[in-house]
C-alpha cells in the first residue's frame, strides 16, 4: 500500500484539503484546520495513523507518530492558546522524497521550546514528558515563530526504506 | 473513554475503556480522586481496553501514585497493551509503577 502511494509522488500525487487553505495543488500533501479543543484529538490521531500507514510506516512507528502529534497538539492548546478551545490549529502532512514532514501551525504566541522543555526522566512527577516524546520519535524537530505571531512546529520523520517496508 | 469502578476483595478497581488523553484524563482523574480521598488500597487500574495513552494520561497516573504514597497505600496497574507498555518504557515509568500480569494478581492483598 505504502509503495503505491509513494509511487504516486513522481506522477503528481494529489492534495486533500479538509478545510480552507491555499488551493494550489501539491503532491502528497494533506492539510486540515481544527479547533483547539481536545475533543478533536482522536480525529488528529486517525488522520496521522492512516497517513503514516499509507506511506509505509510500520505499526510501531505509526503509533509513535500518533503519540508525537497528540503531544504537539496538546502543547498548542495548553501553551499557545492558554487552554482556549476555539482557536485554529493547522496540521499539514507532506510526503517528500525521503521524509514525512508534519507542520503544526498555531495563531497564538511564539512559544520558546525552552519554556516547555522536558523534565529529567528520573525526576518522576506529573507533566514534562510531551516534548521528550516528540523529540525521541522524530528525526528533526524545529520550533519557529510564524507570520501570524504564533508557532510553527515542524516534525520530520525519515520514510522507511523499501527494504524496511517490504 | 469510560471508567467503571468495581471492587475485588479489598481492592478498588478502575476499568478504563478507551483512549486516555488531554480530553479524557480529567474524567479518569476524577474517578481516582474519589478513591484517593477515601484512602483506598490497593488501588488497581485495568488498562486492558486502553489502546492509547498520552503524557496527560501518564500524568494522571503519576499523580495517583504520589497520592497513594502519602497515605502508605498501593497503586497497581495491569493489562498494558504492547503500545502502552512501550510508552511506559520510553518514559522510564515501568519500574516506577507496580505493573501486574493479571487482575487477580493486581487485586491481591
Amino acid at each position: 500500500m505504502g509503495r503505491a502511494v509513494r509511487g504516486q509522488r513522481a506522477g503528481g500525487g494529489g492534495e486533500s484539503t479538509v478545510s480552507g487553505g491555499d488551493p494550489t495543488p501539491a503532491p502528497d500533501r494533506v492539510r486540515c484546520t481544527l479547533p483547539s479543543h481536545p475533543r478533536y484529538l482522536p480525529l488528529i490521531r486517525s488522520l496521522v495513523a492512516e497517513s503514516a500507514s499509507l506511506v509505509g510506516f510500520d505499526t510501531d512507528v505509526t503509533h509513535r507518530l500518533v503519540l508525537a502529534v497528540t503531544e504537539a497538539f496538546t502543547n498548542v492548546i495548553r501553551h499557545a492558546y492558554g487552554q482556549g478551545t476555539v482557536k485554529p490549529i493547522d496540521l499539514e502532512l507532506q510526503v517528500e522524497e525521503s521524509t514525512l514532514r508534519l507542520n503544526l501551525v498555531d495563531y497564538g504566541r511564539f512559544i520558546d521550546p525552552k519554556h516547555i522543555a522536558s523534565r529529567p526522566l528520573d525526576d518522576v512527577r506529573p507533566g514534562g514528558l510531551g516534548v521528550h516524546l516528540i523529540k525521541t520519535t522524530m528525526d528533526r524537530v524545529e520550533y519557529r515563530e510564524n507570520d501570524h505571531g504564533g508557532t510553527t512546529l515542524t516534525m520530520v520523520k525519515r520514510l522507511p526504506s523499501e527494504k524496511e517496508s517490504s | 473513554m469510560k471508567v467503571t469502578q468495581e471492587t475485588q476483595g479489598s481492592a478498588t478497581l478502575f476499568v478504563v475503556d478507551g483512549q486516555v488523553d488531554m480530553h479524557t484524563s480529567p474524567e479518569l482523574r476524577g474517578h481516582l480522586r474519589g478513591a484517593l480521598g477515601a484512602e483506598a488500597s490497593p488501588l488497581v487500574v485495568d488498562l486492558t481496553q486502553v489502546a492509547f495513552i498520552d503524557s496527560s494520561g501518564l500524568a494522571t497516573l503519576i499523580e495517583a501514585l504520589q497520592a497513594v504514597g502519602k497515605y502508605g497505600g498501593k497503586l497497581r496497574l495491569f493489562g498494558l497493551t504492547p503500545e502502552v507498555r512501550k510508552l511506559f518504557d520510553l518514559a522510564q515509568l515501568s519500574t516506577i509503577f507496580d505493573l501486574r500480569d493479571s487482575r487477580d494478581d493486581a487485586c491481591a492483598d
